[in-house]
């Protein structure tokens, strides 16, 4: 058997350093060992995006990454979004009032999309909507529920970073000041430079 | 004591209600959206082990040999079953037709790919896996046997050797003058038809974490169960238990769509808990296992049907000869949604006369299960595609010839030829409603004008009817005991005034919690926050079924209002006996117990509730002072089925009807839905944001099942959509937005007037894609007579290329 | 679905990385975005000893421009390719297939090199490279090496990279200005791995005939492939319906073994190719000639 390996990462703002088995992937990691069991398996082969979860601003497959490969990041999962009294999110509230979610299964991959695309750009048009919710099944809603909720929430942040609903100090896209376009390289022209 | 359930809101005990009919904000989903509500796989318990099961590679083998020693020998492995352990403490599954059925893990032979062949309990679940490798099987491979027609032939490879034939079934029901309606037609139109396999796909595969103590042989069952009661008595056959050791404790679930499966799950989590000394053993399905052996696969159909019409225009019978590949062993109630067309066979329409032939037959495949709508789905995407052949051929536009045959809203309640009675309806009106919204002439009109380009566009009008509460006569006729299904709750009330409801089925996420505090607020008029809904295990819980054939909103209204009216009479009976009165001139209104017109003598609801409990010494002698009370609700009037098959079953009949607009990329076969308008009718709408949730959700995997999903198997019986790159569920980018009407005709037999709404548009949408792609096609001289209508299938049409040789893209059968 | 027994190792050079993967005590895979590796293993498919974890190995994720080349980091992610300014104004075609590929939930971490590597037949950026005349850049224990995209993809999710050879590079010539382009393809829903793809880009040369016509097609053959004789059909010619189809069906008509799945088969693969084909030709020439390449 290969032994552990420690590893660091925040999570929710919490941090922790606990030693994992090389293969445990990150969402098994997130659920079994954190115990944070609001991010959700439905198909462990990356296409469903029940699993979906930030890493490092980015909204990603926790399904498609292991534990170890999360060494020094900082992860967002549902449970972070909430505010300190246990008020939910503008996005959350959003779900809530326009139907959705069913079984909600799904939402929280969902909400963790929505709060990345609305990070990036706080007024998605529906292209981009439908390019980012795209990778996310509900099997429930039909998405109508859905379209309306992004609605919602696009509304009910008015332009606020989803990070700085409950002032600073939730989860940030790491590339979040800048316009959907801007690009970190391109910007100084064809110099060196890293994109991520 | 006879219990009135109010059939209409204006009948509840409060002159303004708050909740009922209004767009009510669910009280489930705080908890679900902050990741709180506990799912299967989130339950941890102390000494918990994981399950990982063995599958067969082969769909059909017999086993020789398995060698589980070096499996047994791993550290952190603390049990191991094999079909020896099934055979030492279970019977046949009880789920399947007379004779056929097996046990699990196989014993002897596996009949389907996926089949458990054997199973470990282990410290972790990447332990169990790891197990598994090490577990040796020595497998003889036999001929398979994968296409129904094939299984029917003298000399095919039998499924089952015991039975001698692969057909589990075949019952020929005629209902009326089927034969002189054929003879005497003016116009008789016949097609043959193919639906594919689809499935319920919940975003939650199936899990359960199960302990079967070997000194009590008590059984705790803990898991994403859509029936727990069900579940429940299930296991206990299986494992000849008496049914009160079995303690069922379903978990809230990510959707189920009659589609969870999980009896095997349980079965061979609940040997692993024996053989391990009784600890709890998880087992949560993976999406592969899901895909190729779970709950997943339903309705694998070849139809032949027709349909008589006079020269009016007028339907005057119907027949349908179908052929419904159970896969193997016909485990898994497959067998019962071949029959429930019975209960809305002939749809909206007025047909008089009717016949089914009905073969069943066990192929080397998944066992195929239930799925939202548990079989009319196909079957009213065959009879509608049969109205829209005739209407081409008599020249008359679809929705005039489907209003020509409606029945009329003054012949309800309506019996149909195949025997189930539908309760009320208005379909003209949903009729000319969806029209109105769709703006049928202008589609009509947008039609011509870019067919006159040479476009590929179509428009499809298609209508069905909707059987609601599902009862077990329905299904006499394949062989399942004739008895009515229960729903329970217990309404109670503390010192305080605030009302507890217990019920003994799980969320699932048709909002029933939310329906059950609207229901009990509204009666006795609180704030919706004071009343609080638990979910017992099912020894604990009232008799319940829980959601299935879209029963359970019109089942718990109905248990519920039955339980706020005894409540509510004992509560009238002790403020009769505080005011010394006869319980007759107690009113309770608006949240208060009083002599109506006597201001002075009015008791609020906690000031009765704290007496009963608090001074039963001032109760009537002999009074049970509990503020509490139990209503078991089953749907009244319903009959067994007669000889053939005809019953009063469904209690509900809603009705909808759907307009969809299409274009077809000429070159690709890709079918484009530029429009999607409906109406539709299920009763009164308890919580119309939820009604419309599940008609959205309806409408998705209509669309899925009519362009998207299809579990394709090769000749050797091989699953080739085993993953969700394959197996391909629509998202938000393939369903299109829609706009929705609604008409109310109250049942007059249900609570409140509600009618089950969690199927219909499962029901309509794939015959009215199907009806639009038909009409996008008629120019052209083809049809498409196979669902998914995918992109190849369609373009082979449209360019005349014929039947593809790649055995992956399902051919149709050429036409007799 | 869990993983086999492995290790993982995140060495932080080329060199480092290079030397892990030639461990000849255990068979060792590269780890890149894990976007197909993870489910491989997940799945036991691929079992492999060792995981070499490229994420921190440092300077494999730039993006930018030398002498004419936009050249990428074999760890840069598809996420940052899309949103890069640079690529989407100098070679808006990688910038096309970079949008076709899954969704941004699977952008945030697969790799420009990853999609390289895994040679997947209906996938974007094979397709891109061949038409556009890439390159990669490979790092072994015998040294660098370039290879042209062209002579890259072998076969069926086979590549030219020696085992223990790590990707380092891909380079992309820009588009010059005048250049048409087409990226097509059709899936059955957005976002999955094409049925059928084409990428195609037309020059017009000063009389306005098509000149230096490249097409390559993917999803169709084990491999993304040039289509010579189709390119040979439109060059010289005045652009037009007419000589577009016929390239289509040419193209089509030279794949030797057309791949044949649940969602297509041979035949209409084939078939798709070449309506596709006509269809980009047709919207390259259109662009081919403007300065923007629009
Ligand atoms: C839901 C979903 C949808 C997708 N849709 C598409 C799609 O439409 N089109 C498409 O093209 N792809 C699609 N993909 C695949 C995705 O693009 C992958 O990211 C890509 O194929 C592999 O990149 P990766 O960085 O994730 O590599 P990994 O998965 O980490 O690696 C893939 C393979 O390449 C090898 N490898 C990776 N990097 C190197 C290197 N630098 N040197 C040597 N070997 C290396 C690995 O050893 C492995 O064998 C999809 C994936 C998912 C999960
Ligand atoms: S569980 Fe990770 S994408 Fe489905
Ligand atoms: S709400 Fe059930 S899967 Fe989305």
């Amino acid at each position: 058997m290969i032994g552990d390996r420690r590893i660091r990462v925040s999570v929710n703002g919490t941090a922790y350093e606990v030693g994992v088995e090389p293969r445990t992937t990150l969402v098994d990691f997130l659920r079994a060992d954190l115990g944070l069991t609001g991010t959700h398996v439905g198909c462990e082969h990356g296409v469903c995006g029940a699993c979906t979860v930030l890493v490092d601003g980015l909204a990603v497959r926790s399904c498609l990454m292991l534990a170890v490969q999360a060494d020094g990041s900082e992860i967002t999962t549902v449970e972070g979004l909430e505010g300190p009294e246990g008020e939910l999110h503008p996005i959350q509230e959003a779900f809530l009032e326009e139907h959705g979610l069913q079984c909600g299964f799904c939402t929280p991959g969902f909400l963790m999309a929505t709060y990345e695309m609305l990070t990036d750009d706080p007024k998605p048009d529906e292209d981009e909507i439908m390019e980012v919710l795209g990778g996310q099944i509900c099997r429930c809603t039909g998405y109508q529920g859905i379209r309306r909720a992004v609605d919602c929430a696009i509304d009910k942040l008015g332009g606020t970073r989803p990070a700085d609903v409950f002032g600073a100090g939730g989860p940030e896209g790491p590339d979040a000041p800048d316009a959907p376009d801007a690009d970190p390289v391109g910007a100084d022209g064809a110099g060196e430079g890293s994109a991520r | 004591m006879t219990v009135e359930i109010p059939k209409r809101i204006d009948q509840l005990p409060n002159p303004e209600p708050r909740y009922i009919g209004k767009r009510v904000t669910r009280r489930e989903d705080a908890a679900l959206l902050t990741g709180r509500v506990e799912f299967i796989d989130d339950v941890a318990l102390p000494r918990m082990l994981h399950a990982a099961i063995l599958r067969s590679p082969f769909a059909h083998a017999r086993i020789r040999s398995i060698d589980t020693s070096e499996a047994e020998a791993m550290p952190g492995v603390e049990a191991v079953v094999t079909g020896a352990d099934a055979l030492r403490w279970q019977r046949v599954s009880g789920s399947s037709p007379d004779g056929w059925g097996g046990r699990c893990p196989a014993v002897e032979k596996v009949t389907f790919v996926g089949e458990p062949v054997a199973a470990v309990a282990a410290t972790s679940r990447y332990l169990a896996e790891d197990a598994l490798e090490r577990i040796e099987v020595d497998y003889e491979p036999l001929e398979p046997v994968v296409d129904p027609f094939a299984a029917m032939e003298e000399g095919s490879p039998l499924v089952m050797e015991a039975n001698g034939t692969n057909v589990m079934m075949h019952r020929v029901f005629t209902w009326g003058e089927v034969d002189e309606a054929f003879d005497t037609a003016a116009h008789v139109f016949t097609e043959r038809f193919r639906w594919n396999r689809v499935g319920a796909n919940p975003m939650e595969t199936f899990g359960t974490v199960c302990e079967w103590d070997p000194v009590t042989l008590e059984m705790t069952v803990r898991g994403a169960i859509q029936s727990a009661s069900f579940m429940g008595l299930g296991r206990a056959a299986t494992f000849g238990l008496p049914t009160n050791l079995v303690n069922v404790k379903a978990n809230a679930h990510g959707g189920s769509f009659g589609g969870k499966g999980g009896g095997r799950g349980i079965d061979i989590a609940a040997m692993l808990s024996r053989k391990a000394g009784g600890r709890p053993v998880k087992w949560i399905e993976d999406r592969v296992e899901y895909l190729t052996s779970g709950g997943s696969q339903a309705w694998d159909r070849h139809y032949e049907a027709a349909l008589a019409v006079d020269a009016d225009g007028r339907m005057t019978g119907f027949r349908v000869t179908l052929v419904d590949d159970l896969g193997a062993n016909g485990e898994g109630y497959g067998s019962i949604s071949a029959a429930k067309p019975l209960t809305a066979f002939t749809g909206p329409y007025t047909i008089p006369a009717a016949g089914y032939d009905l073969a069943l037959v066990a192929t080397n495949k998944l066992p195929s299960g239930p799925y939202r709508g548990m079989g009319p789905p196909p079957h009213f995407m065959v009879l509608e595609q049969l109205v829209d052949i005739a209407a081409r051929a008599l020249g008359v536009d679809p929705a005039e010839l489907r209003r020509r045959n409606f029945i009329p809203p003054e012949a309800f309640p309506y019996t149909i030829p195949s025997g189930n009675e539908y309760d009320s309806g208005s379909y003209e009106e949903v009729l000319d409603a969806a029209l109105a919204l769709a703006g049928y002439d202008d589609l009509l009109r947008w039609r011509d004008a870019a067919r006159a380009d040479g476009r590929l566009v179509g428009v499809g009008v298609a209508t069905a009817v909707e059987p609601g509460v599902f009862d077990w006569n329905a299904y006499a006729t394949v062989g399942l005991p004739q008895t009515g299904v229960p729903e329970g709750a217990t309404v109670s009330f503390d010192i305080r005034g605030c009302a507890t409801v217990r019920v003994g089925f799980a969320m699932e996420g048709q909002g029933q919690y939310t329906l059950v505090s609207q229901v009990v607020a509204d009666y006795f008029a609180l704030d919706i926050d004071s009343v609080r809904v638990i979910q017992l295990d099912t020894l604990a819980a009232p008799p319940s079924f829980g959601p299935g054939g879209s029963r359970l909103g019109v089942a718990i209204t109905g248990a519920v209002l039955g339980a706020c009216e005894r409540l509510a009479e004992k509560m009238r009976t002790v403020v009769a006996g505080l005011m010394q009165t006869t319980p007759e001139t107690i009113e309770l209104r608006g949240g208060r117990f009083g002599i109506p017109g006597v201001p002075e003598a009015q008791m609020s609801l906690a000031q009765v509730a704290g007496t009963m409990l608090a001074r039963s010494d001032l109760l009537p002698p002999g009074m049970d002072p509990l503020p509490e009370a139990t209503y078991v609700w089953t749907a009244p009037d319903r009959t067994p089925a007669d000889e053939m098959g005809r019953a009063k079953s469904y209690l509900t009949a809603a009705q909808a009807v759907h307009v969809v607009a299409v274009e077809i990329d000429p070159d690709t076969g890709q079918v484009e839905i530029v429009k999607y308008a409906l109406a539709d009718d299920c009763g009164t709408r308890l919580n119309p944001v939820v009604v419309e949730g599940q008609t959205d959700g309806g409408i998705a995997q209509g669309i899925g099942a009519a362009l998207y999903e299809q579990y394709v198997y090769d000749d050797e019986g091989q699953p080739l959509t085993a993953s969700f790159m394959d197996y391909l569920i629509p998202t938000i980018a393939e369903v299109p937005r829609s706009d929705k009407a609604a008409v109310v005709t109250p049942s007059p037999f249900t609570a409140l007037g509600a009618k089950g709404c969690g199927e219909g548009a499962i029901h309509t949408t794939p015959a009215a894609v199907m009806c639009a792609i038909n009409d996008a096609l008629a120019p052209l001289g083809v049809r498409a007579r196979e669902t998914p209508a995918t992109p190849e299938r369609l373009w082979r049409l449209i360019s005349g290329a014929g039947v593809g040789a790649s055995g992956s893209t399902g051919e149709e059968r050429e036409q007799s | 679905m869990k993983p086999a027994p492995l290790d993982h190792a995140a060495p932080t050079t080329v060199g480092e990385a290079v030397a892990l993967l030639n461990d000849p005590e255990r068979e060792a895979v590269a780890l890149a975005g894990g976007q197909s590796l993870m489910p491989m293993l997940n799945l036991r498919l691929a079992r492999p000893d060792l995981l070499v974890d490229l994420t921190r190995v440092e300077g494999l994720d730039h993006i930018r421009e030398s002498a004419g080349w936009i050249e990428m980091g074999a760890m840069a992610t598809k996420r940052a390719v899309e949103r890069s300014s640079l690529v989407r104004e100098r070679q808006p075609m990688w910038h096309e297939a970079t949008l076709q590929i899954g969704h941004p939930q699977i952008r945030n971490r697969g790799t420009v090199g990853g999609s390289m590597a895994q040679a997947d037949p209906a996938a974007e950026y094979p397709a891109a490279a061949v038409a556009l005349g890439a390159e990669v850049r490979a790092v072994g224990p015998s040294g660098e090496r370039t290879i042209p995209a062209t002579e890259f993809f072998l076969g069926y999710l086979t590549t030219a990279l020696a085992p223990g050879e790590i990707l380092t590079e891909v380079r992309v010539p820009v588009i010059p200005p005048g250049r048409g382009w087409a990226f097509r393809e059709v899936c059955r829903r957005h976002g999955d791995f094409a049925m059928a793809g084409t990428a195609v880009t037309v020059d017009l040369d000063a009389s306005g005939r098509c000149t230096a016509t490249r097409i390559a097609l993917f999803g169709v053959g084990p491999v993304p492939a040039r289509a010579v004789e189709a390119e040979k059909i439109v060059d010289g010619e005045a652009p037009g319906e007419e000589i577009f189809e016929r390239a289509g069906r040419a193209a089509a008509g030279a794949i030797d073994e057309p791949l044949a799945d649940v969602h297509a088969s041979a035949d209409y693969r084939r078939h798709l190719a070449a309506v596709l084909t006509g269809r980009a030709l047709a919207q390259a020439a259109t662009r081919a000639g403007r300065p923007e390449g629009s």
